[in-house]
């Protein structure tokens, strides 16, 4: 495959604007990522990062503006197109289904089947391929891949999400709250499967709460508010929590 | 990397035969039905006579039929209330268009499944394009079902003991005797759409799809499972699955009632729960479904 030269970006949101009815959601947004970086994206409740991430992920249509993958203009209409496209989003509540097996759940939707026409599943294939995968990303050794997603712990399904957007070879992780709800060690594991998604050349948007998390994991900060980027390219190196915090909420306008 | 041979050791030790049979949701039905015989045979011993069971399987069978289909539709989280009403239009469709002498009984035996596939699919896209519960619509369609049956007949049963000399009523309801046990052919139709429907939910694709698309919608929306033509489909069986069975259930007793089938989508919907198929959707099991009847 023709490596797209360095600089072009991964993906390149253009002028996105998103009105839901006369609520307008996204204000002139532009919002760039590279490769196998990861992006912190911050703002208040409200500030339209949920509406971006669905917009970037096929689930909501956007209004106007354009958005280009590797240079490409690209046409997001479900989130079929933006799977194929590379995009892949990890939501925090409807990630995975909890009835069904690990395995199960890695393939769902790109089911490995033993001849088209009945759809009859491979589940040794998936079996075996999940188990060989749980044992990569480091998940503990003695879960089978046939547990159902309901009896594992919140960091363990992070895994098996994050695991799945790496098997399936996304170019670009977006990550809701994964952190949220976990405890510190679950935590810490968290963000070491996406500092391993971006070593193995993924990148990555992370959405949190938690500053302290964003601070240990990202490369580079992108802050909303009133549905549009106010800052793009706060380095977790340069600047501090308060300033962040500060961007957030405007107060550094103030100042 | 691991070394592959220390994965199986692993592993937590293999749970005893006995505790791996508990932990299946079938099992509580299975102890029920066990149960249950013995208590009503302790009772009344002519419970478990011949004749009884000959009678069981012929009626619990025309309701099964309908269950089976109901399974897949509830593990996909949604219910259909008008398949008792479906259950009576269909026959009465069928004997209508034959009795008149418009259309030869194979054909319009066709018809009705495809009226009531038709039914399925109303009731289908209300739910799913228009957002309205299944409720709601599922009980309006009852209504409306119910009232074409009673208004095509003006409330007289259809007469169906014509059925004698066609080979149809043979394939659907033909009766044969093994020992003293009388069993119809609804039971042999009944035990293949039940292994079908079993190995649809838990070996294929789409079965796989049923289990997201009730388990977790969101995520199964996510990944590009087309969660609205999952449960379009399952209307669709549903209703022609009872369709199916009233039609059966017609030729058996001789006669099409518009009245037949009132409150089968109750008991319907009880024994798919009875038989561990949650009414929240994610989880099923056929095998459940068949021991709840």
């Amino acid at each position: 495959m023709a490596e797209t030269s360095a600089d072009t970006p991964l993906v390149e949101m253009r002028h996105i604007e998103k009105y839901y009815g006369r609520v307008h959601a996204l204000h002139d947004v532009n919002l760039t990522i590279r490769k196998g970086e990861i992006v912190g994206l911050l703002g208040d409740n409200g500030a339209g990062k949920s509406t971006l991430i669905k917009v970037l992920s096929g689930a909501v249509p956007y209004t106007s503006g354009e958005i280009l993958i590797k240079g490409r203009p690209v046409s997001m209409t479900s989130t079929n197109d933006a799977i194929d496209a590379g995009i892949e989003t990890i939501y925090q509540d409807s990630a995975l289904v909890p009835q069904l097996s690990i395995a199960r759940n890695l393939f769902l939707g790109r089911e490995l089947c033993r001849g088209r026409v009945l759809g009859r599943l491979d589940q040794d294939r998936m079996n075996s391929i999940a188990g060989d995968l749980l044992k990569r990303v480091g998940i503990s050794k003695n879960i089978p891949p046939t547990t159902p997603i309901g009896s594992l712990s919140g960091g363990e399904r992070q895994a098996v999400a994050i695991a799945r957007a790496m098997y399936f070879d996304s170019d670009l992780i977006i990550l809701d709250e994964p952190t949220n709800n976990l405890g510190v060690a679950e935590t810490q594991g968290v963000l070491r499967f996406v500092r391993e998604a971006r070593d193995k050349g993924h990148s990555c948007i992370f959405i949190a709460h938690n500053i302290h998390h964003v601070f240990q994991v990202v490369d580079r900060m992108v802050v909303m508010r009133r549905g549009t980027v106010v800052a793009d390219d706060l380095s977790p190196k340069t600047s501090t929590i308060q300033d962040v915090e500060d961007v957030i909420t405007g107060d550094h306008v103030a100042l | 990397m691991t070394d592959p041979a220390t994965t199986t050791g692993a592993h937590p030790p293999e749970p005893g035969l006995a505790r791996r049979l508990i932990a299946k949701p079938e099992f509580g039905p299975l102890v029920l039905l066990v149960v249950m015989i013995a208590v009503f045979t302790a009772i009344n011993p002519a419970f478990a006579s011949i004749t009884n069971i000959g009678n069981a399987l012929t009626f619990t069978v025309e309701l099964g039929l309908i269950a089976l289909a109901m399974t897949l539709l509830m593990t996909a989280g949604e219910f259909d209330l008008s398949v008792g009403s479906v259950f009576g239009f269909a026959p009465v469709v069928m004997w209508a268009f034959f009795n008149a002498g418009i259309l030869p009984l194979p054909v319009a035996f066709v018809v009705a499944l495809l009226i009531a596939l038709g039914i399925g699919l109303v009731s289908g896209l209300f739910v799913t394009r228009l957002g309205i519960p299944s409720f709601l619509v599922t009980l309006g369609m009852l209504l409306v079902v119910r009232g074409s049956a009673l208004w095509l007949t003006s409330g007289f049963p259809q007469r169906t003991w014509d059925a004698g000399e066609q080979w149809l009523a043979e394939v659907l309801v033909g009766d044969f005797f093994i020992g003293g046990l009388r069993i119809y052919m609804s039971l042999i139709w009944f035990i293949l759409l039940a292994i079908t429907l079993h190995l649809l939910l838990t070996r294929t694709r789409f079965g796989n799809w049923i289990q997201a698309t009730g388990g977790n919608p969101g995520a199964a929306r996510n990944r590009g499972v087309p969660t609205k033509r999952v449960k379009v489909i399952l209307f669709m069986l549903s209703s022609a699955m009872a369709a199916f069975a009233g039609i059966i259930s017609s030729i058996r007793v001789s006669a099409a009632n518009p009245n037949s089938g009132t409150g089968y989508e109750l008991e319907v919907i009880a024994m798919v729960v009875i038989g561990g198929t949650v009414l929240t959707g994610g989880r099923g099991t056929i095998i459940g479904t068949v021991l709840g009847c």
